[in-house]
């Protein structure tokens, strides 16, 4: 809050969107950034509230209430109405490993419990936070957290999506030795292959991978655990595994003409579109499961 | 005396528990303000509540949805709550429950716990002498029935309020006596609204010691004089009422300067007239927006944020004085002229010899007032010697309101 009035002066500003007619030319990111103007303004618009809710993450009826790693919210808004956005990256990094995967596709529970939204418009804290990782990037102040000391200890992690690149990168950093398994052919699970591009560029995704094996975790891909190597295995060469491989079955629609042509689940829409684009994206299959997924077919 | 509890009363549960205790009064505020909306903000003093509740900006203050209803419709529930608990005590009024620490019981939870492990209650949970307990108890209902607006002066004052004519009223009052003249008060805004009724209609004369708050919000057309003294925060939020004090006492005994009223006389008063024949205390005519003051003397940190009307002082000043003060125009007739600026907080305000014609008269009508209403000996040997003595009066300004004055002179001299 380093201004106290901001939230009276301005209002909620969100981030610009490319036009759709520029939009269909190709699978790029539709989402523009701010303008340091933008940034100074919408991060002073947070009141650094005696009693925030945004960082708390708590579990209410089933959904989550706040930010459910627990983010320094009002500390970053605060160091970015400075501009001090080093600072405020340290700060972020401190409760979250992957800002830019948050920054971008979280569902920002933060805002949804932002107490100005209790009788205005929310402080835009998800694209503050995506900022910060950015010109992290920009400035090369994310560097690979190499332990100075090694445990000894090596983890098998199978699965290489959000929870295994974190529970990967936090293990890495306490100083084991860390292999995580991929069925896929490219790390990054949900990220690389859930996601479709123009919400998570797929080169944001290698940048983290990047930094990741450079700070010494090992990626084996094209494995599938249980097929070309074995639980038994694993337990015998590693000393802890940890399964992160998410919902793997997705759940079905009972309705009439469910089984028509050209119906398919999202997940292997999504996967089929982006491995697409990969390679020559001509073919866009149809949908329906899920409003999202449905959504991004549309875009 | 009566024994006081706060701190997080929520429930019905909790007041029934501080009762057993031993507490007699119960105050609320966090939940309270929770049900009217607070949010636990912690910006009371930044002027940037954004419930609206903890500002005066018009925009902030659009976002109030509280509710009045919502804290009566709570502390219903906290008295239905205690009903509860005081029936399955057996307990039929609140008195009986006063100290009745026999019923209590230590929770099991308390040696469990590490630190609840090693408390000793024992002191808390004493049980007091049964006289003590069941001694008669004055409820702030009573109080407020026994009040001198409601049992004397209103009845006596019907026929001002009624059809405006002038009523004059002579009546002891006594320091127990608190915010005499408020209610009052309430009765002619209610019936005449703001400007109230001709000046002097309603004319009370008290003789003794008058309690807080005395005149506080009085209205146009209220006029209360005591023979005596007055207690703190006489003259508060004064609202075009006229009050005037004078000791009691024979003259030879009477200093001049002696304190004859209390504490934060006139705090936020917006309009009307005060003479006090005597001293006041500390922070004289804090806030105050209008009213024009008499008094011989004030304590530390008078007409400190003052931000309009006109305040004569016949006499010392404490320190601090005009400290934030943004407004209005404060006379001193000073014998040290030197120790008057020294006491005094410049940060804002000019020091000024009186010149200007109209100025001059006005503080004498100030002046011949108040020798016609208290007898002022003081008043009366300033304007005996007026052309001498108004050479002694320190003009103190602030310098803000000063250039304000002179565009809206230069502006009226336009408009002729």
């Amino acid at each position: 809050m380093g201004y106290l009035k901001g939230f009276m002066d301005f209002n909620r500003k969100d981030q610009d969107v490319r036009d759709p007619i520029e939009r269909i030319k190709s699978w790029e990111e539709y989402v523009i950034r701010f303008s340091d103007q933008d940034l100074k303004e919408q991060s002073s618009r947070c009141m650094d509230c005696g009693t925030p809710f945004c960082h708390t993450g708590a579990e209410w009826d089933g959904a989550y209430v706040g930010c459910p790693v627990n983010n320094f919210i009002p500390e970053w808004n605060e160091l970015v109405s400075e501009e001090n956005w080093e600072e405020a990256l340290r700060r972020l990094e401190e409760t979250n490993n992957f800002p830019e995967f948050t920054g971008r596709v979280c569902p920002a529970p933060c805002e949804g419990s932002c107490t100005l939204a209790i009788n205005d418009d929310p402080v835009t804290i998800k694209s503050i936070e995506n900022e910060i990782i950015e010109r992290g990037f920009d400035n090369n102040w994310v560097e690979a957290k190499v332990p100075e000391n090694r445990t000894g200890q090596h983890v098998a992690v199978v699965g290489s999506g959000p929870a295994g690149l974190a529970a990967a990168d936090q293990l890495n950093e306490m100083g084991h030795r860390v292999t995580i398994f991929e069925r896929d052919d490219r790390p990054g699970g949900l990220l690389m292959y859930g996601i479709p591009n123009m919400k998570l560029d797929k080169e944001t995704v290698d940048r983290r991978i990047d930094v990741m094996k450079k700070s010494g975790i090992e990626f084996t891909c094209n494995t599938e655990v249980g097929v070309d190597i074995t639980r038994e295995e694993l337990n015998r060469e590693y000393d802890a595994v940890i399964m992160c491989t998410g919902a793997q079955d997705p759940r079905d629609t009972p309705i009439e003409n469910r089984d028509s042509q050209g119906i398919h689940f999202a997940m292997e829409y999504l996967t089929a579109a982006t491995e697409a684009l990969e390679t020559d994206p001509k073919d866009t299959p149809i949908t329906a499961e899920g409003k999202k997924c449905y959504r991004n077919w549309w875009r | 005396m009566r024994l006081e509890t706060d701190g997080k009363m929520m429930t019905g549960r909790d007041v029934v528990k501080a009762a057993l205790l031993g507490a007699e009064e119960y105050g609320f505020s966090t939940a309270p303000m929770v049900i009217l909306g607070c949010i636990l903000m912690r910006a009371c003093h930044l002027d940037t509540c954004p419930v609206g509740i903890a500002t005066q900006n018009p925009e902030l203050r659009k976002k109030f949805e509280g509710n009045a209803d919502h804290v009566v419709n709570y502390m219903r529930f906290v008295a239905e709550e205690m009903r509860e608990i005081m029936a399955k005590l057996g307990v039929r009024t609140l008195d009986e429950l006063i100290g009745r620490t026999e019923l209590l019981k230590v929770s099991h939870k308390k040696e469990a716990h590490p630190k609840a492990r090693q408390l000793n209650l024992e002191p808390i949970l004493h049980h007091t002498d049964a006289a003590w307990l069941s001694r008669e108890r004055v409820h702030i209902n009573e109080y407020n029935d026994g009040h001198l607006d409601k049992t004397v002066i209103i009845p006596k004052v019907e026929t001002a309020l009624e059809r405006g004519e002038k009523v004059e009223l002579d009546l002891p009052i006594e320091n127990t006596n608190r915010t005499v003249g408020t209610t009052l008060g309430f009765e002619v805004s209610k019936r005449f609204g703001e400007e109230g009724l001709p000046e002097d209609t309603i004319d009370l004369r008290f003789t003794g010691s008058a309690g807080q708050s005395f005149g506080a919000f009085v209205p146009q057309g209220v006029t209360m004089r005591v023979k005596g003294d007055g207690n703190d925060y006489v003259g508060k939020g004064l609202s075009g009422g006229k009050i005037i004090f004078q000791p009691n006492l024979p003259s030879a005994l009477h200093r001049m300067e002696e304190v004859i009223i209390g504490n934060v006389a006139l705090f936020g008063a917006t309009s009307g007239e005060a003479y006090i024949n005597g001293g006041a205390g500390e922070r004289f005519a804090v806030r105050n927006s209008g009213v024009h003051a008499v008094v011989e003397g004030v304590g530390d940190n008078g007409c400190e944020y003052m931000t309009g009307g006109r305040v004569a002082v016949l006499g010392g000043i404490g320190k601090n004085f005009a400290a934030g003060m943004s407004g209005g125009i404060a006379y001193i007739w000073a014998s040290d002229e030197k120790e008057i600026k020294k006491k005094c907080n410049r940060e804002l305000v000019l020091f000024e010899r009186l010149d200007d014609h109209d100025e001059i008269n006005e503080l004498k009508e100030m002046l011949t007032k108040h020798v016609k209403y208290t007898g002022s000996k003081r008043a009366k040997h300033i304007l005996n010697n007026w052309e001498a003595s108004v050479k002694q009066f320190v003009k103190v300004i602030p310098e803000e309101y000063k250039a304000m004055l002179t565009k809206e002179k230069e502006q009226e001299k336009v408009v002729q």
